[in-house]
């Protein structure tokens, strides 16, 4: 076998495994954390397109979140509006909310941009714990909304059971990664990636860098809306400190940074090791001594930080080079 | 340098590696003859100590129910408690009540304390037909959801509210001082907002002048603005809705700026908390409180019930500490009646329940009976006095009459 030939088995291997999971896997609860997984996992390669590829650091990525799950959950609750389609309503929503944050913010460099994100998110759900209606819309401040569990199917995006909820959300993953590996080899990518490592050098060279990094911007808060309404509808209740909070912008950012800013697999690896070690820890630790599942992820994040300052996409690539490699030469 | 193909293969191999770890840890663990409790509580977080009372009442209760021969029923079963914690964040207590309920199979699961961790819990376990105990969440929406799990011992946010302005009534015309203008302040979030939602409609009918109206974040380091809106609204009371943190901070900053008022009116939660006695002292004095339950209650083995805590852990039982406590009683009650580990059987003995007597009866009311909505039909509330009597500043219980302290006169308007 040649060395492409061994990826793509390796990688079909990887698609029956996670498509077969739940027949074997069929417990609730780890159905539930490997939906959460795969959600986090999802956002944080939808926030990579703009937190990595276009180099900035956007700390405010839970607003466009809450717009999705806000969107679709007035509408069907209100309504009587498909979540599906209020899930495309919301991204729009947020794409366009995105573009009208980029177009100031853009010009900002480093911390400053961070900090206009978070500004703008905290801000975000300031507004939305003040506001009960917003116009014909309840959208009931910080007490939030309640979606019946009533009317389950696939048209209401409402399941009893968790299979469904898992193999959307592992079917919006890959389409998200396909996205992403598709952009990292177009003429977009290399723009966004010379905008964001020298803008001046990428401008002199007629590359229009504020255009591309909006365009990554709409991509990324769209994509995240989604995951908004798919997480109000799999959790059936939102309230702005749980869709819009500044822990689900960071969270997104600590997921990037640990696994790999900048690299498609990064934000699947680094959701593959910050979900568990914050669920596994809340679960062995969280009534044992209070906090310390809290110190124990605080513990792991640090760690990696120092030891791994390029995520851990690098040593994990190198490994699985290296594996390849040797698999191909003993096949030869 | 990047070869994309790769790292999807890299990520998968982590992934499968990962699903193999977590398939090992999903054998359940059979065991029988004990009733397993779940127990979501938040034990970090803003609510952390609130959440840390509650385990400790619980805790307390369950060994004395265990030293006293168990569900004997069910042959001497024990109760087993579990307990994780929800950070205050709804969706980890949905991810731990599925957790409990599916892999470690609890019979019976409590909490959450936050009412916004407590809806979508609640929601969880009527979808798996377990029942819910919820000992404070006070928010009137958990019984109205139209769920047949859901069994709360507290009384619900219409009462308290309804019960606050009864109690300045009563005070205006004991002391025959007239209040006209009122202010609220509460936190932002779905308790304090739930409870000014009522204050503004009892002002309305009650002919209150409403001069300040004023949410707040719970988690804020500074409150001097929020004070100082006060100051120059001049209201005749302060009606307040808080947790620890910010209990403590605008009780010490009111005394800092001096703000004069006739009357300051908690809402339990963070001034009923043992630790804001402790950090406020002397600024405490004279603020009202409403809550479910006091150390001076005339019931017996209150006292009792209350210096085995103290020993235990260093401070007083409190309204949220009791309900847990008594809660565990409820349970161990209906287990008894339902002498079976069956949800539909216990949910049966649970909606049935009449408990007037027992160790844990140290409430202020007679028998805990739940209504069709699975409310508590009798919880009931008293105001309290914080004020020193020569034994540093205590709470006292000052309304309704017949349950006021013998021999304590309240101080009223403030001095």
């Amino acid at each position: 076998m040649t060395r492409e030939n061994l990826q793509k088995a390796f990688l079909t291997l990887v698609l029956i495994i996670v498509f077969g999971l739940p027949l074997i896997l069929r417990s609730p609860t780890y159905l539930h954390i490997l939906v959460l997984l795969y959600l986090y996992a999802y956002l944080t390669t939808s926030w990579n397109l703009v937190g990595g590829f276009a180099g900035v650091l956007p700390l405010g990525h839970a607003a466009f979140f809450g717009i999705g799950a806000y969107t679709s959950t007035v509408l069907y609750v209100q309504y009587g509006v498909s979540p599906w389609f209020g899930m495309v309503l919301g991204g729009v929503l947020a794409s366009i909310t995105g573009v009208m944050i980029g177009l100031p913010t853009f010009k900002m460099r480093g911390a400053y941009f961070a900090l206009a994100t978070i500004a703008f998110g905290e801000g975000m759900r300031v507004m939305v714990e003040n506001i009960d209606h917003l116009g014909p819309f309840n959208i009931n401040g910080p007490r939030g909304l309640q979606i019946p569990p009533l009317n389950v199917g696939l048209a209401n995006l409402m399941f009893t059971n968790k299979e469904p909820y898992y193999y959307i959300i592992l079917v919006m993953l890959i389409a998200v990664l396909a996205v992403t590996y598709f952009i990292s080899r177009s003429r977009l990518g290399y723009y966004l990636n010379a905008g964001g490592e020298e803008p001046e050098a990428a401008m002199s060279l007629g590359v229009n860098v504020a255009r591309c990094k909006l365009i990554a911007m709409a991509m990324s808060s769209f994509l995240t809306a989604l995951a908004g309404s798919f997480y109000a509808q799999f959790s059936l209740f939102i309230h702005p400190k749980s869709v819009i909070s500044l822990d689900l912008s960071f969270e997104i950012a600590f997921i990037a940074l640990i696994g790999g800013r900048g690299s498609i697999v990064g934000p699947v690896l680094g959701a593959l090791l910050l979900r568990p070690v914050s669920d596994f820890s809340r679960i062995y630790f969280g009534a044992t001594l209070p906090g310390l599942h809290l110190i124990i992820f605080g513990m792991v994040l640090i760690l990696v930080m120092i030891y791994l300052p390029r995520g851990l996409q690098q040593p994990l690539t190198k490994a699985y080079n290296g594996l390849l490699n040797r698999l191909d030469r003993r096949s030869r | 340098m990047k070869k994309p193909i790769k790292e999807i293969g890299v990520c998968s191999a982590v992934l499968w590696v990962l699903t193999m770890a977590l398939g090992a840890g999903s054998v359940c663990l059979a065991q029988d003859k004990v009733v397993k409790v779940g127990n979501i509580i938040p034990l970090s977080g803003p609510s952390a100590s609130v959440g840390q009372q509650g385990k400790n009442a619980r805790e307390m209760a369950v060994e004395e129910i265990n030293a006293a021969g168990g569900i004997k029923s069910l042959g001497g079963a024990k109760l087993v408690m579990l307990y994780t914690d929800s950070e205050s964040k709804p969706e980890k207590g949905v991810a731990e009540a599925e957790r409990f309920i599916n892999t470690e199979k609890v019979h019976v699961l409590t909490g959450c304390w936050n009412s916004a961790v407590t809806y979508p819990t609640t929601a969880v376990a009527e979808r798996y037909g377990i029942p819910f105990i919820v000992p404070v969440s006070v928010a009137d929406k958990i019984t109205e959801q139209g769920f047949k799990t859901v069994f709360r011992i507290a009384a619900k946010d219409s009462w308290w509210t309804r019960d606050q302005f009864a109690f300045l009534r009563d005070m205006e015309k004991e002391f025959n001082a007239k209040l006209e203008k009122i202010a609220f302040v509460y936190e932002n979030g779905d308790w304090g907002k739930g409870f000014a939602e009522q204050w503004k409609e009892l002002a309305k009918k009650g002919d209150y002048k409403v001069v300040l109206d004023e949410p707040y974040p719970s988690t804020a380091t500074d409150l001097s603005p929020i004070v100082q809106k006060i100051k120059r609204a001049n209201p005749d009371v302060l009606l307040l809705v808080s947790n620890a943190a910010d209990a403590i901070l605008l009780t010490n900053t009111l005394a800092d700026y001096r703000v004069k008022l006739k009357a300051i009116i908690g809402s339990g939660g963070g001034h009923a908390d043992p630790s804001f006695l402790q950090a406020a002292g002397k600024n405490a004095q004279y603020l009202f409180d409403i809550v479910e339950w006091e150390t001076d209650v005339n019931k017996p083995g209150a006292k009792e019930a209350n210096e085995k805590f103290k020993s235990r852990y260093g401070y007083n039982l409190a309204g949220e500490s009791v309900d847990a406590y008594l809660a565990m009683y409820v349970l161990a009650d209906a287990m008894e009646r339902a002498a079976s580990l069956d949800p539909v059987k216990i949910r049966e003995a649970l909606a049935t329940t009449n408990l007037g007597s027992g160790r844990g009866m140290i409430v202020g009311y007679d028998a805990v009976e739940f209504d069709k909505t699975g409310q508590n039909k009798h919880a009931s509330l008293v105001m309290v006095q914080i004020n020193d009597i020569g034994k540093g500043m205590e709470r006292i219980t000052v309304w309704p009459k017949n349950a006021r302290r013998a021999g304590y006169q309240p101080v009223f308007p403030m001095p």
